[in-house]
């Protein structure tokens, strides 16, 4: 590597190589004791960007280096010449590891890719674990899994600390048993409710009166998932991953305390460690809210129905479970302080929001709880709920069987003692920041899943970023996680899917001008026969103009949202433009073949309301 | 030291009548293709199993029951309608189970110690 003119100028004058011989040997001496005496030696220069890459490889395997400059040295030029004499390499950045020779920047990377480099560095075995996982969630499972099928001895830690209300439940983590999964099923048991309601309308006659019991849904729901929290310890033992029901909390670097529910504490070392320890509902801080109100982490194995139930807060959470609970016929109220669905296309909220007031969901707006008393005990109890307006001094009172706070969920990082071993977390929200190989700034701490700042709280995200992890410490791979044009849904009864971003994003980042929004009211075949509205489901895609009309914003409400927008999505990773739409030739009937007939613009201003097919 | 207490039945009528009797405790079921004259299995992976599952009972960490149950001849057991099939979801021999839990081994992963293992250590 030689350097660019005019960077000579401090030190090595050239041509130094006229040393006397016990210089040169002294400088031989020199150079052994750094490549003999460091895990990893790096001979650079501070400008060369093959050498920035190289420290960069190593930071992001958590591994330290020592690094001689030879720009920032009187004999950097002489240097160079020992070290072709002792290596046959004239360039640098020239790396040794565990005293061999690597090579330059491509034959390590190389080496990184065939899995020399990680046998070079030779991993600590004085610790009892390559890796230790603390959290069997999403992300925490698929890391160790991976781990594991790389060969190396792994650890996951998993523990469940009962909710205010008691509840807890087996490994898995959040979505399998207190999220997606029995949410989507009881979503799924709202859904069979309304097509019961609609198959009159295709001819059904029966004349029995429909009725939903709770406790035999929650039964088949929770067999479910004790399948899957069995499956999952299978699939540990089959992998040779040790899996442990207790807490784990950092007492020294390298080392964690293992608590189990009867106390007992052991301790556990590890080389890496990746924390994926997830979230909790938020409790309102008020009078009477961990005694007498449920959250999502009870909802799910109720033993009890419900009744008429108060959801505090309207994220997707809160409108998904007033959704289904609305679906099962029980008299459902929402409170919300301000917005639906904060972080998510406001247009498409209030439509979400909308519906489910068609539903005949009641919506306190601009109200928040600040009292809830028991009037009477039982399963369910009668609570009172005293709510003020955050606009005034007007008050609401409501009674109620249950209280279902869904007010936000709050990261599980103030307790494990990250703050004896040095990892920062954001003060306010518990999140843990990390770089784009979800290293945190401890560099053998790695945090995956809802804990991460600014990344999307979804499983699958989770999944795929244990799942690269894994292979990039441990499987000589570089690809990183790609957190962009991440889709979800929510699962509201008529759901809302959505990839890319919201309106108000798309206009924040590309402005408004230099956008086209393309969009459409639409009947569902479906829902023709069974006399449903014709103007409430509705999609949009934005486009980028100056990028080929680009699809930067893919949003639909519609039924059975979360299929389609998959596809979609794929297609947005392929760079999905308003052409390619176009020249696909959509499917009859289906909902999803909207997208490929889009005409009507937002700026245009025409009326896209439905006059019927 | 956890002890079990073993109850060999056959067919579905005699294990519906062996969980009955034994209500209230731990019953662990081990369900395997019906021995002939000679004490062999028809099912080969019955065979292998047996004696992985006997090793890891002997190490049960609570008190419980252990019914050893044998299903039937072959032509029983591959019709799609026997009692196992329908009234217990048992579709697959060996089958390994904790009953009334979701936990349970199927064929060769009844042969696996360790799994054997984690079947029969308390939760």
């Amino acid at each position: 590597m030689s350097s660019p003119p005019g960077r000579r100028a401090r030190l090595s004058s050239p041509g130094t190589s006229h040393q006397p011989p016990d210089a040169r040997e002294e400088l031989r001496r020199r150079l052994k004791d750094l490549i003999e005496g460091n895990r990893v030696m790096i001979f650079s220069k501070s400008y060369c960007p093959h050498s920035t890459r190289v420290k960069e490889l190593f930071s992001s395997l958590g591994v330290d280096y020592n690094i001689l400059e030879l720009d920032q040295v009187d004999d950097g030029a002489s240097v160079q010449e020992v070290l072709t004499e002792i290596s046959n390499q004239k360039t640098v950045p020239n790396i040794f590891v565990n005293k061999v020779h690597v090579g330059g920047c491509d034959r390590t990377f190389q080496a990184h890719r065939s899995g020399l480099l990680q046998k070079l560095l030779n991993e600590d075995s004085a610790h009892d674990y390559d890796l230790i996982v603390i959290g069997g969630g999403s992300g925490g499972l698929s890391c160790a899994k991976e781990a594991a099928n790389l060969g190396k001895k792994v650890m996951v830690l998993d523990f469940v600390v009962p909710s205010p209300q008691g509840s807890s439940w087996g490994l898995g983590g959040t979505c399998v048993n207190v999220g997606c999964i029995p949410k989507k099923l009881m979503h799924q048991a709202a859904l069979l409710g309304q097509a019961l309601q609609d198959s009159r309308k295709f001819g059904w006659e029966y004349s029995q009166q429909v009725k939903h019991n709770w406790e035999a849904m929650t039964e088949a729901i929770q067999n479910h998932i004790g399948s899957l929290n069995w499956s999952y310890r299978l699939t540990l033992r089959e992998k040779g991953v040790t899996y442990v029901n207790a807490y784990g909390e950092f007492v020294e670097p390298h080392k964690i305390k293992a608590t189990n529910k009867k106390g007992q504490e052991t301790f556990y070392t590890g080389s890496k460690f990746v924390i994926a320890t997830g979230e909790r509902p938020q409790y309102l801080g008020i009078q009477g809210d961990k005694e007498y109100c449920i959250t999502s982490d009870d909802l799910f194995s109720l033993p009890y129905c419900p009744g008429r139930t108060l959801v505090v807060g309207a994220s997707y959470v809160g409108l998904e479970c007033a959704g289904f609970l609305a679906g099962l016929g029980l008299d459902v109220t929402v409170i919300v302080r301000s917005v639906l669905l904060r972080g998510f296309d406001q247009e498409m909220a209030e439509k979400v929001g909308s519906y489910l007031e068609q539903q005949g969901i009641k919506f306190q707006r601009k109200f928040t709880p600040v009292s809830i008393q028991q009037m009477e005990k039982g399963s369910p109890g009668i609570l009172k709920v005293v709510a003020k307006s955050t606009e005034g001094p007007e008050t609401v009172e409501g009674v109620y069987n249950t209280v279902l706070l869904a007010i936000g969920r709050e990261s599980c990082t103030r307790k494990i003692g990250l703050e004896k071993i040095g990892v920062k977390i954001n003060e306010k929200n518990g999140k843990i920041p990390v770089n784009d190989v979800e290293q945190t700034n401890v560099p053998h701490v790695y945090a995956i899943g809802d804990i991460l700042e600014g990344k999307p709280e979804l499983t699958p995200v989770a999944i795929q970023a244990g799942k690269l992890l894994a292979r990039r410490l441990f499987g000589g791979s570089l690809e990183k996680c790609d957190y962009v044009n991440v889709p979800t849904t929510v699962f509201t009864p008529l759901e809302y899917g959505c990839c890319g971003l919201s309106e108000e994003k798309a206009i924040e980042v590309h402005k408004k001008e230099n956008l086209e929004v393309y969009h459409t009211l639409f009947w569902p075949l479906e829902w023709t026969v069974a006399g449903r509205d014709n103007n409430t489901c509705y999609a949009k895609i934005i486009c980028n103009k100056f990028d080929n009309e680009r699809v930067v914003g893919f949003h639909l409400l519609g039924p059975n949202a979360g299929e389609i927008t998959q596809g979609f999505a794929a297609a947005m990773k392929c760079g999905l433009t308003k052409k390619l739409l176009n020249d696909t030739i959509g499917i009859h009937p289906t909902c999803g073949e909207v997208f490929t007939t889009l005409e009507i613009t937002k700026s245009s201003g025409l009326d896209v309301t439905q006059k019927g097919c | 030291m956890a002890t079990f207490k073993e109850v060999k039945v056959s067919g579905f009528e005699e294990f519906d009548q062996a969980v009955k009797e034994h209500k209230g405790k731990t019953i662990f079921a081990y369900f395997s293709g019906s021995k002939d004259a000679e004490g062999k299995s028809w099912c080969p992976d019955c065979v292998e199993a047996e004696p992985v599952v006997r090793e890891g009972l002997k190490h049960v960490t609570e008190d419980c029951v252990f019914i050893y149950c044998q299903v039937g001849d072959r032509p029983y057991w591959k019709d799609p309608n026997n009692d196992f099939r329908q009234k217990l979801k048992v579709t697959a021999v060996p089958t390994l189970l904790k009953y009334g839990t979701p936990q349970k081994l199927v064929e060769s992963e009844c042969c696996q110690s360790n799994l054997v293992e984690m079947m029969f250590s308390e939760d």
